[in-house]
């Protein structure tokens, strides 16, 4: 049985954020291993250690702020959880609060959880479009395709990115970086339905909380023709 | 050179322009005249709206802009006025500015009681720069082409500005929005409001794309008494008691039908029965905005009602077609909340049904289609018995496929096509109805192809801007 705990499904859920748990459960369902979905809005108790794979979204301003506050009261649990192992993917909005702060075009220095090493400082332009993503997932070169609408630019410290991009603008439009990885906390861009469209990692994500928990990650395979055609299209669209 | 000069070169031109598009066949020609037009003469528009000799009505809001409209055209030709309306779908300065063009003579005059206009959100600022109308009707915010607009709150803060900008304007509200009914505070305007009360069929398919949950004054979590689709309902706020204001026009007692939605109006003038011949509370909510518009014209209820009962549908709005003895329904689909109010009147037909979902992703669609993971494809597993095929076509059909496979329609019923098989199949399937979905720019080529197989039913209002 694997617990995916959804953070604020109510506050952040921008741009279809709610596909990425959606192709994890079914993925775990698909081969017969048990799913249990927690969504934990403020206030809700939780403790992450229990978990094995934590989503947190994207939101507007005004959404984001409201849980900024009660996310902060969570630091230490969460903390100890994503050392310890556990499998958390952050999105957009989500994943600059795990950084250490967002610099606002006024110059305001918005604190962040201070969980990963790097920071956002906002742009006057946003960054808009489709995306080509290359990420290595064991040893192996996939390519990921999405959408980014993101005014922050992230620039990593002492942390591996997600990936390399290959069309858009990832990170900063500048460093060529996608995301950030840091043990099992992925981050990304790429809203909306990264996961489902994007099989491979959804089932790395699945692997890694099966070993965590010492279960056997061996996944069986599943038919992903639609999948492949859906990132084809985009591929051969995007990279001419 | 001086203003009448550039005022009659500019009308020249686009009436040479216009004149072009019709000969050659490109297209219908609703925006390029006005926007060569207001190169040449950037006070055109003003010019030309100021001849309206009532005054000026506009529409504005994420769902239900052309339909609303088109039934306010009909409920004023109805009482016997001359109109202007800019043609659907063209709702930016450019088409705004194309309708007064068409109806213009070559020295500038407009010959026009009232000026009709469905003016999109991110226009209204600059529209209303130019042109000052008397009323203003909101129909409700929701989330779309988020990739285009930036945040909600943004355009609604856009558009409260340029209201306040706006002096002696009426706004005509849906007050069961907690994101358009605070517009008449803040914007300290007269208001007049409209409404659905509880009923027996109140119901929600989802509350996942609700998107004003949170009181818009201080943050707190709205509590609802009922709530009809998405976030439209009575509302109020714990916190500062922000709530759902009285409804000058209420609707009760709604009984729906396959063509056709009912309800009982309370009202300023007395108690009516307001009947529209399209389905849906999405568009009840139209017909209550226009029979309230219709209200504060001045014109008579019953005059209204009339108007409203033979309001016909435009394009892509459940049109209807007929394939053999098939029944074949075409409805455009936009966002999340529109998506999902389409697939709650797939699940209200009888018998197997053959779908088409068509998904493109140019600038009209929203690049970012992100937005299909909101819709609440999941009503579709329980019922997949009754769906005979899913057929996705369009730019962004394979991943429309993904959608639904997620969303656990069975893979064997899931079908990707080029538009043109995707048609022949559905209408060739063994279900009794075939249903069309499409996104804005989908939806023209997809209405060619069925054409030439199936016979339109129901006769499109295709206004044209003058009657």
């Amino acid at each position: 049985m694997l617990k995916v705990c959804h953070l604020y499904p109510d506050l952040l859920n921008l741009y279809g954020d709610r596909g990425n748990v959606m192709a994890y459960v079914r993925r775990c369902q698909w081969r017969g291993i048990e799913v249990e979905v927690h969504r934990i809005n403020l206030g809700d108790p939780v403790d992450f250690r229990e978990m094995d794979f934590l989503f947190l979204g994207g939101g507007s301003d005004r959404e984001q702020n409201l849980m900024a506050k009660d996310l902060e009261n969570r630091r230490e649990l969460l903390h100890a959880a994503a050392e310890e192992g556990l499998v958390v993917l952050a999105i957009c909005g989500g994943y600059q609060l795990l950084g250490k702060y967002y610099r606002t075009l006024e110059g305001h220095v918005i604190p962040g959880l201070g969980l990963l090493d790097f920071y956002t400082e906002a742009g006057r332009k946003r960054m808009i479009g489709n995306v080509v993503v290359e990420l290595e997932i064991d040893g192996e070169r996939v390519r990921v395709t999405g959408f980014e609408n993101h005014a922050g630019r992230t620039f990593l410290g002492q942390i591996s990115p997600l990936g390399r991009v290959l069309v858009g603008y990832g990170n900063n439009g500048e460093d060529g970086t996608e995301g950030a990885r840091y043990k099992n906390v992925f981050c990304s861009y790429l809203h909306g339905p990264l996961l489902p469209k994007n099989p491979r990692l959804t089932d790395h994500l699945i692997s890694l909380a099966l070993r965590r928990r010492g279960l056997p990650a061996e996944l069986a395979p599943l038919d992903d023709r639609l999948e492949r055609a859906a990132t084809e299209i985009m591929l051969k669209r995007l990279l001419k | 050179m001086a203003f009448h000069l550039r005022l009659i070169l500019a009308i020249l031109v686009a009436k040479v322009i216009m004149w072009l598009v019709r000969l050659l066949g490109r297209g219908k020609g609703s925006s390029l005249p006005g926007m060569v037009a207001l190169k040449i003469c950037p006070g055109i528009l003003g010019c030309l709206a100021r001849q309206a000799r009532r005054g000026v009505v506009m529409v504005t809001g994420t769902n239900g802009k052309t339909t609303t409209n088109n039934m306010i055209a009909r409920v004023v030709r109805e009482a016997g006025y001359r109109v202007v309306v800019n043609t659907e779908g063209a709702n930016l300065i450019t088409g705004v500015t194309t309708a007064f063009l068409k109806a213009a003579s070559l020295l500038g005059q407009v010959d026009c009681d009232y000026a009709l206009l469905e003016v999109d959100e991110a226009s209204f600022p600059r529209v209303t720069r130019q042109v000052h109308p008397s009323i203003v009707v909101i129909t409700n915010f929701f989330r779309d082409q988020l990739d285009r607009y930036g945040e909600l709150d943004k355009t609604i803060s856009l558009i409260r500005e340029a209201l306040v900008q706006l002096p002696g304007t009426r706004l005509v509200l849906n007050a069961d929005d907690p994101l358009v009914a605070p517009l008449a505070a803040s914007t300290g305007k007269e208001a007049f409001y409209y409404g659905l009360g509880e009923h027996r069929q109140v119901t929600s398919l989802s509350a996942a794309a609700r998107e004003g949950r949170f009181c818009p004054h201080c943050g707190r979590e709205l509590f609802y008494a009922y709530y009809h689709y998405s976030q439209l309902g009575n509302y109020r706020c714990p916190g500062c008691g922000f709530s759902r204001p009285f409804a000058d026009v209420e609707g009760t007692e709604v009984s729906q039908g396959d063509h056709r939605v009912s309800v009982r109006l309370r009202s300023p003038a007395g108690y009516y029965e307001l009947v529209i011949p399209v389905p849906g509370l999405y568009n009840l909510y139209n017909g209550l905005a226009a029979f309230s518009a219709g209200l504060s014209l001045g014109v008579e209820p019953e005059v209204i009602i009339r108007a409203l009962a033979g309001y016909t549908p435009a394009t892509g709005r459940m049109e209807r077609f007929r394939y053999r003895d098939k029944p074949v329904l075409l409805n455009l689909v936009k966002n999340p909340t529109g998506f999902n109010e389409g697939l709650g009147a797939l699940l209200s037909l009888p018998g197997p049904v053959d779908v088409l979902i068509a998904i493109n992703d140019n600038d009209a669609d929203g690049r970012d289609i992100s937005w299909l993971w909101d819709v609440d494809f999941e009503v579709l597993e329980e019922h997949h018995h009754r769906l005979n095929s899913l057929v996705c076509t369009g730019q962004r059909g394979a991943e429309m496929a993904v959608r639904l496979k997620y969303a656990g329609v069975p893979l064997d019923r899931i079908v990707v096509e080029n538009m043109h098989r995707a048609v022949e199949h559905v209408l060739n399937g063994s279900g009794t109805t075939a249903y069309l979905l499409a996104t804005y720019t989908a939806l023209w080529p997809l209405e060619r192809i069925l054409s030439g197989y199936a016979k339109r039913e129901s006769r499109v209002e295709s206004l044209p801007s003058v009657s």
